[in-house]
């Protein structure tokens, strides 16, 4: 017997996250020792997961199926199986869990003494469970269950901190919006028992009819999106990751919203089968507006967990362009680009729970040192906390798509899928993939600027609060995790083949033909350009680490010579003999965004108001200069949606509840005497 | 044997119309007293044809807590409530009686049209001790929802026991004797629950009109 089969190794996972929540109880009275062997269990179980994941895609084994127990429930069956797709996603679960559980080691102890860590702890290990069980699910019913189970835990865990208002707030929009989601999810499931009469998903789509998969296509959509956050459905997101610890949020953004890409290739893709290109243009179109409004509403935002949030709503976005993408080459039967996209795609999603995770551990930091979440309060945060910054700073260049990280491979992978799929015939099919790639390259650079905003103003300058002043740099075990996740992004920056190939085998099961095969360049000697066949694109991202490394030593050389031996001199900056300078002198947050709000007025319907009070405009005794501005989804979509439901469920409650006894008997009597009827008749 | 219950069924279903074309709350009391001794004499016929054939006296037993229960001990509860609530006399229905006779006899026809399509019941002819004994649970419901009146609700949910027992009774010939146990308590513990709200309503709005609970809307 092999024990170290992937199958042995993904009991052993499970097992271990059970072991650790029954742990964190068992420990309750200890906070220390129940953080210690909760989070413990959680590493051991993160790394079998990634073993059995990485066995079974190294493996060469199609599948495995895990059958724990029979269940005598019609239609509910306790089986896992874990494919390729099951083994890539688990693995992004299982590497963001084990450097998020060395992190939680330390954040949590914040937590000791003040609130039940016992139910933190055992909060977290469950809910990491369900998401596997999510990625291992082999049929409708239990995949359901353990959706549900992943959104209610999670709920507990975006209002843990549930003494403030906001925060049980968002949990609330939170528990609606993922419900809303739910429940498409189930009338999709229910259409699919409908016409195949099982829940089983290996089972085959066939005798679905093409209305069917048309309205199953959009339930599923609606549903997985909701979880995903994208736009319009994406309300929840921008309040419910700030309001989750630091830690859950780097879980939830990083991983829980890809179920949703998970959801949708499990279902959809594979499920149904992709023959209508339409689908894909729905995807492209969605996943273009997310990117876009995702980077333009987190650049105006000054709460750095917020703005994160609106990031994950761009990548997100950038992520279902690469669905959209794969989802019409795939129904124009162009499987080598359709393989790319969705490489691209997964590539991305892999990278994104990476850096993402990494910038919400890194905020969660700057939360812990200094208990502000307002970028406006920060600032000089790098002379106090270098390695989160260093950390921080690896985290927000590779989300920024620039080079040696390994956010810019998922993108230019996706700009490459994008270039392949422009081909001679079908205008309108081509200038959608044209306004795609300048979405992307929209979104892409609005994201960094995004980016530098965020670091700029919350690490350089001068402290503009004490707060930030007297902000002390975190304990090891908090860097250590956000620092794996940030070496990662520079390991599968400058090796992209590594993550690569294993998503090759990925792509090689769910679509036939791999395509790292034909992307150039051996194993790990990434050296050797990144090349797609076909096209004369390559790019090499080592070559480019390297130039970049000597351009440095060169420029630093050139200084040198040029500037010969001119001594360094540190001085206070000149005041023009006016008056000390203060840290609110230096440029905000609010300033910063202020050209990017004056252009996309529009999106923003900002509008700004300065009082002068005083005799004369020149000289106010003060001023007050305030800025506003408004979601325009919430403004025009959401709220009126709100106000008609509310005041419709008033006055229907009205109408049935009258208070009276016999009205309420006769609603018995009278589906007493319906059923009665649909016996003989029905 | 079947003709027996035949004519008991139909008596049990005229009494049910009996209750409906009354007007005073005594009289309901009178009329259930009535039901519930036909059902007793069923209960009782089904007890020794099967005392006979089987040696069991589950089925007497559950006729003597039927004669113990409904025709004693219920009806006098309902008297002694009776008592303690009703001082003045008011109209008690909201359509008058030949309309709501003419409304039960549409019942009838409806149930006859609904039971005859289970197959296990009929297995060659319609099983018209069903349609009757179904008809009187549907007949007690509509007597709840036709009378203001507090007590006329109680006796309504007694009917609908009624019509369920004697319903049970005819469709498989003598229920587990643990069955009908269960339903006996619940039922006792439904009227004395009721009889206390009765007075309490009572107290509270001076009146068992059972439509002053509007009044209760927020």
């Amino acid at each position: 017997m092999n024990w170290f089969a992937p199958d042995y190794l993904l009991y052993g996972s499970m097992i271990t996250y059970l072991a650790a929540a029954i742990a964190a109880i068992i420990f309750y009275k200890h906070p220390h020792l129940c953080t210690q062997s909760a989070q413990a269990g959680c590493i051991l179980a993160s790394v079998l997961g990634a073993a059995s994941a990485v066995r079974l895609l190294l493996s060469g084994q199609e599948k495995i199926i895990l059958k724990p127990f029979e269940s005598t429930i019609p239609y509910v069956s306790v089986s896992m199986t874990m494919d390729a797709l099951s083994a890539f996603f688990l693995l992004i679960l299982s590497v963001l869990t084990l450097c998020v559980s060395i992190y939680s080691i330390g954040y949590t102890a914040h937590y000791h003494g003040k609130r039940n860590v016992s139910l933190f702890h055992f909060l977290y290990s469950t809910f990491i469970l369900s998401m596997l069980l999510v990625f291992t699910a082999d049929n409708a019913v239990f995949f359901f269950m353990a959706w549900e189970i992943m959104a209610v835990l999670s709920y507990f865990l975006v209002v843990f901190e549930s003494e403030q208002e906001e925060n049980r707030q968002a949990g609330l929009l939170y528990i609606v919006m993922t419900h809303l989601g739910t429940a498409f999810l189930m009338i999709a499931f229910m259409l699919m028992f409908y016409y195949t009469e099982t829940f089983d998903l290996s089972a085959s789509s066939q005798h679905i009819p093409e209305t069917g998969r048309n309205l199953m296509f959009l339930f599923f959509l609606i549903g997985f999106s909701t979880k995903a956050g994208v736009i319009p459905l994406h309300i929840w997101l921008p309040y419910a990751h700030p309001a989750a610890p630091g830690n859950i949020s780097a879980l939830m953004s990083g991983i829980m919203i890809k179920t949703a890409v998970y959801g949708l290739l499990r279902f959809v893709f594979l499920y149904l089968g992709v023959e209508t290109p339409w689908w894909g243009a729905v995807i492209l179109v969605i996943g273009m507006s997310s990117a876009v409004f995702g980077v333009l509403y987190a650049f105006i935002e000054q709460n750095i967990k917020k703005l994160l949030a609106y990031s994950s709503i761009e990548n997100m976005g950038i992520i279902f362009i690469g669905l959209g993408i794969a989802f019409l080459a795939f129904a124009r039967e162009n499987h080598w680009v359709g393989a790319l996209a969705l490489t691209a795609s997964l590539l991305h999603c892999f990278n994104h729970s990476l850096f993402k995770g990494g910038l919400f551990l890194g905020v969660g930091s700057i939360h812990y040192a200094t208990h502000t979440k307002n970028m406006e309060k920060l600032g000089g945060l790098i002379k106090r906390m270098p390695v989160t910054a260093v950390f921080f700073l690896g985290s927000a260049l590779s989300i920024s798509a620039l080079v040696p990280f390994n956010g810019f491979i998922g993108e230019w992978l996706t700009y490459q899928s994008i270039f392949a799929s422009i081909s001679s015939g079908n205008a309108a099919l081509n200038i959608a993939y044209i306004v795609s790639v300048a979405v992307l390259a929209l979104s892409g650079a609005l994201a960094a600027a995004c980016f530098i905003k965020l670091f700029g103003i919350s690490f350089l300058g001068l402290p503009r609060s004490d707060h930030a002043a007297y902000a002390k740099e975190v304990p090891l075990a908090m860097n250590l995790g956000s620092g794996i996740l940030a070496f990662l992004c520079l390991l599968f920056g400058l090796l992209p083949l590594i993550p690569l190939n294993l998503l090759s085998r990925v792509i090689a099961s769910i679509t036939g033909n791999g395509v790292v095969g034909q992307l150039q360049g051996g194993f790990l000697a990434a050296w050797y350009p990144l090349k797609i066949s076909g096209n004369n694109n390559a790019v090499s991202p080592l070559l480019i680490f390297v130039s970049i490394l000597l351009l440095a030593a060169l420029a630093l050389a050139m200084l040198r010579i040029l500037g010969g031996s001119r001594r360094e001199r540190k001085y206070g900056t000149w005041d023009c003999g006016f008056g000390s300078l203060t840290p609110r002198m230096q440029y905000s947050g609010t300033a910063f965004s202020k050209p990017m709000k004056i252009v996309f007025k529009i999106f923003f319907q900002s509008s700004r108001d300065l009082k002068l009070q005083g005799d004369h405009p020149y000289h106010p005794e003060s001023m007050e200069y305030t800025i506003t501005t408004e979601s325009v989804f919430e403004k025009y979509i959401y709220i009126p949606l709100l106000v008609w439901v509310t005041a419709w469920s008033k006055r229907v409650k009205l109408m049935i509840q009258t208070g009276s006894v016999h009205t309420y008997l006769l609603y018995i009597f009278v589906a007493v005497l319906v059923l009665m009827l649909y016996n003989r008749i029905g | 044997m079947d003709s027996y219950f035949d004519l008991l069924s139909v008596l049990i279903l005229l009494s049910s119309f009996i209750l409906v074309s009354h007007k005073r709350i005594k009289s309901y009391i009178k009329t259930f007293r009535i039901q519930s001794a036909l059902i007793a004499l069923t209960a009782g016929i089904m007890g020794f044809h099967s005392l006979a054939s089987e040696g069991s006296l589950d089925i007497l037993l559950v006729c003597a807590i039927i004669i113990l229960l409904k025709v004693i001990y219920i009806p006098r509860l309902l008297h002694k409530t009776y008592g303690n609530v009703e001082y003045k006399v008011e109209k008690d229905f909201f359509l008058n009686i030949p309309l709501l006779i003419i409304i039960c006899c549409a019942l009838v026809v409806f149930t006859y049209f609904s039971v005859s399509g289970i197959s296990s019941l009929s297995a060659d002819h319609i099983n018209l001790q069903v349609v009757n004994s179904f008809s009187v649970i549907l007949i007690g419901f509509f007597f709840m929802i036709s009378r203001k009146k507090a007590l006329g609700q109680m006796i309504g949910f007694l009917v609908i026991e009624n019509g369920i027992f004697v319903t049970a009774m005819f469709s498989t010939h003598g229920m587990p004797f643990i069955v009908d146990i269960g339903i006996f308590i619940d039922m006792i513990t439904a009227i004395l629950i009721m009889g206390i709200m009765v007075v309490q309503i009572n107290e509270k709005f001076e009146s068992i009109n059972i439509n002053k609970l509007r009044n209760l809307k927020g």
